[in-house]
């Protein structure tokens, strides 16, 4: 009798943890809260604000670092608005030629509270943000040591090369120099003449020649202040973190949970600025009150938020997703907030380049945006046969293959109609980019192609030398079957017109030779901006930057006077009428001389959640989870409802082998009497 | 000399060379019962495996015609290519589409817009709107390629490397069998990445690759029959009236070697078109090969909706070709092993 009781019991306590059962990857303790959660296939490589370059770095570094400078969250062409300066600096060109920027920081600014300011004295846990914070970091840069990827750019700055250089020579020539401390080893390797400490919160970065585009620099990471205590305790001795896994920031998040296999989280950092401070109303730290036309459509100027201070969330969880259809199976579950479309579900997503009404159905949207990006096919403007030495023949020749390239049916056999067809070099939301500016030699005709083709000398494509179709060859670093396919596209439409293009696919190192050596004739290539800025992409076609001769980024070797003069002239200038007026006369030369077939500019599709609003894909990779605003309710009602557990098959297992058993019961006391 | 005069030269060699083997292995008695056997026992899989050898001849002999006038509209670079029988029966003009198409469908899978050749399609087209009839047929030249180049590097190289050390014997044995040892310790697919990164892309550079690995478990098969074949009464004989070396081993060894020879060569033949395949899914096989065509359909495998003609129609003209050359494998091993034939008698 007790024995039957105690089944009874373990069955009814079987039966409520079925009904209590659920799927939730989350504590229940975060329910309620607007937490925003994302997902990361591979972890950061560091944290370390001068030296992370690559997305999903900046994905974290980002929200915990502040910069002087920031993006416009809704405006396109993306425009700086000031963070952590006051205002954006304009430049002064000084007596000797030389260009200064005068930053001024903001007052009352904190580091997030942090151990490492008990050097400053005992119990101190954070400390104000001076100047000398961010003359820190540019030393940081320069410093070998810190091996920073874009020491090299920013040796524009006067007196940093010197800098590297004195630092160098001290720690090899005097071992005890190399123990000191690192902010007195920065002190005695002298000061920067290029970054002077003005003032307590004033900065002066004094360039050796003009460019303007290193205010765009202010506004990455890579500039932020940081602390010298942070650098100089976490050096990962004594069972201290190291400084690339334990940052020290000024934004609006701190990282309380850093582990890289499973979980990054982000919570509020009470000591950031516009917390503290809600009545300065920076432009930081609050949501604009203007943005494009499509905004208000979108939902991204409701009166709720325009003019409120940030941010709205509670924290940011990352989590860990290594593959990545489970990562969208749980986004579909609604236990992540926004996702990108994996290529094996696509067209159950996207139908006709908008969301499926299924999809629509659950209040999901999609938000496309066009990536600051170009593809391209490039000449090499070397080479005897497509290049600068074949003259007028070279240029028809190039002119006529530019023609028989389709754009359109490339994206939508390769990247499902992803990208728009690129007109000129520069991208959608970059000054310079025009909408309706047509490139005639970026329209597919195949008969004006053969027209070109015959007047370059090369009737119907045959090569008079040899009387055959003139051979001509792709060169590729990628022998994988999806890439061959994608230039055997490229091949079969100049075969239309009659040139012979064989792929030539070779390992990395034998394609990195053969640029070196000159020796190749087409390429396929892809630039994404670093900075929203059209230098960016023009100085891709800039003599000094020639890949053979400078080992520079210009691939296609191109070198034309004109078009140097003007860039030197356009690179200069603030973006005005007469930038645009230099950027058409560029674009003219490189219609004209096609050293480019410029393919498309790539469009990327985020899914977001019905509860997550204001998303705006920034394209660049800057942090913008200030401005996300989630809600909550909305969110734990939706996800309960597309999470009801189905508990038929558990309770028809249960019966099946209640059915299976009492025939054994059965026959047992049958047995026994 | 132009390439193709090479590789039709090369094609034309081996099919003399077949047909000789053939004509001289019909004088003798057991050669010819062999055979008899083997068309009695195995007729559908003899059948298939000579439609894909003459489906490969007929790709491999290819010729230029580009005298048919100065046509410089339309693919003018085609004609000046020299081309097989099977590329002139599949010409542009009347099989090309733009991308996908379903088998014998009249519409484009993506987007729904008409064909220019509807319903000509058996199996469907690829996503550059290339016929998938066509390139499978285009993958048996391939296969056969690797398989029978392959063994006729490898063979000799076992024959030379068994044969000296089985005879032999001594110094030379343990050299042999150390190399044998060596080349058998290391993992086979990564000798073979190794070596095509050494030699570079291309069919020569994979058969050759191919060939280098894939002699070493003959050796010691032909090694341990020289042992035994050495010590036999007439090769003693032949000894003592003073033949020399060369001579016993050519007179009397390798001939009662070559019932081994037959059975390697057609089990060596289906493992080294697998071989190929499996180096195509790692991106480094030949081109137009069947491995490279599964290569390219892996992700297609994966759409909604599926996309399953590439994968399939490759995959069955392999698994056809594999299963052919198998079965004869085994009729060839039941008929010319001894051990065998006795258990039969």
């Amino acid at each position: 009798m007790t024995s039957a009781r105690g089944g009874l019991r373990a069955g009814l306590f079987l039966l409520a943890a079925l009904t209590a059962c659920t799927n939730d990857p989350y504590p229940a303790a975060d329910a309620g809260k607007k937490l925003l959660y994302l997902t990361f296939d591979e972890p950061p490589k560091t944290l370390d604000p001068q030296v992370a370059y690559s997305t999903i770095d900046h994905l974290v570094i980002g929200n915990v670092y502040d910069t002087l400078l920031e993006y416009a969250y809704l405006k396109r062409p993306y425009t700086l608005i000031p963070g952590l300066a006051m205002q954006v600096p304009t430049p002064q060109v000084l007596p000797n030629g030389k260009v200064s920027y005068r930053f001024r920081l903001r007052d009352d600014l904190l580091f997030q509270d942090d151990p490492a300011f008990a050097l400053d004295g005992e119990g101190s846990k954070t400390r104000q943000v001076r100047a000398q914070d961010v003359a820190f970091s540019l030393a940081r840069i320069a410093d070998p040591e810190v091996n920073s990827p874009v020491f090299e750019t920013l040796a524009k700055i006067d007196g940093l090369r010197e800098f590297s250089e004195r630092l160098t020579k001290l720690r090899a020539e005097d071992p005890r120099f190399a123990q000191r401390r690192i902010d007195e080893q920065y002190a005695l390797a002298g000061p920067i003449p290029g970054v002077r400490v003005a003032g307590p919160l004033e900065l002066e970065i004094v360039l050796s020649e003009s460019y303007p585009q290193i205010l765009y620099w202010f506004a990455m990471p890579f500039t932020t202040p940081v602390p010298w205590e942070g650098v100089a305790r976490y050096d990962g001795r004594e069972g201290r973190d190291l400084f690339s896994e334990h940052p020290t920031g000024t934004g609006p998040w701190k990282l309380v949970d850093y582990d890289k296999r499973l979980r990054i989280a982000l919570r509020r950092n009470p000591n950031w600025y516009g917390i503290r401070h809600p009545e300065w109303r920076a432009p930081g730290a609050t949501y604009p009150e203007t943005g494009e036309s499509g905004d208000a459509a979108a939902g991204r100027l409701s009166p709720s938020v325009v003019g409120r201070a940030l941010p709205f969330l509670e924290g940011i969880e990352f989590r860990r997703e290594k593959e990545s259809i489970p990562a969208f199976a749980k986004f579909l579950q609604g236990y992540y907030d926004a996702s990108g479309i994996i290529k094996e579900s696509f067209d159950r997503v996207i139908r006709n380049g908008e969301l499926s009404p299924e999809m629509a159905a659950q209040g999901m949207s999609l938000s496309k945006s066009v990536l600051p990006a170009t593809y391209y096919l490039g000449f090499n403007m070397d080479d005897p046969v497509v290049g600068r030495e074949a003259g007028e023949q070279g240029r028809k020749l190039r002119e006529a293959m530019s023609l028989a390239i389709d754009s359109k049916e490339y994206t939508r056999l390769f990247t499902n109609d992803r990208g728009i067809p690129a007109q000129s070099p520069i991208p959608l939301g970059i000054f310079g980019y025009e909408e309706d500016y047509r490139n005639p030699y970026r329209q597919v005709d195949l008969d004006r192609a053969r027209a070109l083709l015959r007047e370059a000398g090369y009737p119907g494509g045959i090569d008079p030398k040899t009387g055959a179709p003139l051979k001509l060859s792709f060169d590729s670093p990628d022998t994988s079957a999806a890439a061959l396919l994608q230039y055997q596209f490229f091949v079969d439409a100049w075969r239309k017109i009659g040139l012979d293009v064989s792929i030539a696919a070779t390992s990395y190192n034998q394609f990195q030779d053969k640029i070196r050596r000159g020796a190749y004739q087409i390429f396929q290539w892809g630039w994404v901006a670093d900075y929203p800025d059209p230098e960016n992409f023009l100085f891709l076609l800039w003599t000094p930057m020639g890949r053979t001769h400078g080992g520079g980024p210009n691939t296609a070797n191109f070198s034309d006077p004109r078009y140097d003069e003007l860039f030197l002239e356009m690179k200069a200038l603030g973006n005005g009428e007469r930038r645009l007026e230099l950027i058409r006369e560029m674009r003219a030369i490189l219609e004209r001389e096609r050293p480019w077939i410029e393919l498309f500019h790539p469009e990327s599709y985020l899914l977001t959640q019905a509860w997550l609003h204001n998303e705006k894909s920034p394209g660049l990779s800057i942090p913008t989870a200030k401005y996300l605003d989630i809600n909550a309710e909305q969110r734990a009602e939706l996800r309960s409802a597309w999470n009801r557990p189905i508990r038929w098959p558990a309770y028809a297992a249960a019966g099946l082998s209640v059915l299976l058993i009492v025939p054994g019961i059965l026959t047992y006391l049958r047995e026994r009497q | 000399m132009e390439p193709y005069v090479l590789s039709n030269a090369v094609a034309v060699g081996l099919l003399a060379g077949l047909l000789w083997a053939l004509v001289s292995a019909r004088r003798s008695r057991v050669w010819r019962d062999a055979g008899r056997e083997l068309l009695r026992r195995r007729p559908i899989a003899l059948t298939v495996f000579l439609a894909y050898v003459a489906i490969g001849l007929l790709d491999s002999l290819t010729w230029v015609s580009a005298s048919s006038g100065g046509t410089p509209q339309g693919d003018s670079v085609s004609l000046h290519k020299p081309r097989s029988t099977i590329d002139r029966l599949f010409p542009d003009e009347s099989y090309r589409e733009k991308s996908y198409s379903a088998p014998l469908a009249d519409r484009e899978f993506l987007g729904g817009a008409p064909l220019r050749h509807p319903g000509r399609h058996l199996l469907g087209t690829d996503i550059l709107g290339r016929d998938v009839v066509y390139q499978t047929l285009k993958g048996a030249r391939v296969a056969l390629l690797v398989g029978g180049f392959t063994t006729l590097i490898a063979i000799p190289l076992a024959l030379l490397f068994g044969v000296a050390a089985g005879y032999f014997g001594g110094r030379i044995d343990d050299a042999v069998f150390f190399l044998i040892s060596t080349l058998a310790s290391m993992p086979s697919l990564l000798l073979l990445i190794a070596l095509i990164m050494a030699l570079g892309r291309g069919p020569a550079q994979v058969c050759l690759a191919l060939g280098i690995t894939g002699w070493v478990s003959f050796a010691r098969v032909v090694r341990g029959e020289t042992l035994k074949l050495r010590e036999l009464d007439y090769v003693h004989a032949a000894r003592a009236l003073g033949a020399s070396d060369l001579r016993i081993v050519l007179r009397h060894i390798v001939p009662n070697l070559m019932h081994l020879v037959v059975i390697a060569f057609v089990l060596t033949f289906s493992g080294l078109v697998l071989s190929e395949a499996v180096l195509s899914w790692l991106g480094i096989g030949i081109d137009g090969s069947w491995g490279r065509m599964i290569d390219q359909a892996r992700d297609e495998l994966s759409r909604e909706p599926i996309i399953w003609w590439n994968l399939v129609s490759a995959s069955v003209a392999l698994f056809g070709l594999i299963l052919a050359v198998n079965l004869l494998g085994d009729a060839v091993r039941d008929i010319l092993d001894p051990r065998t034939l006795r258990e039969r008698a």
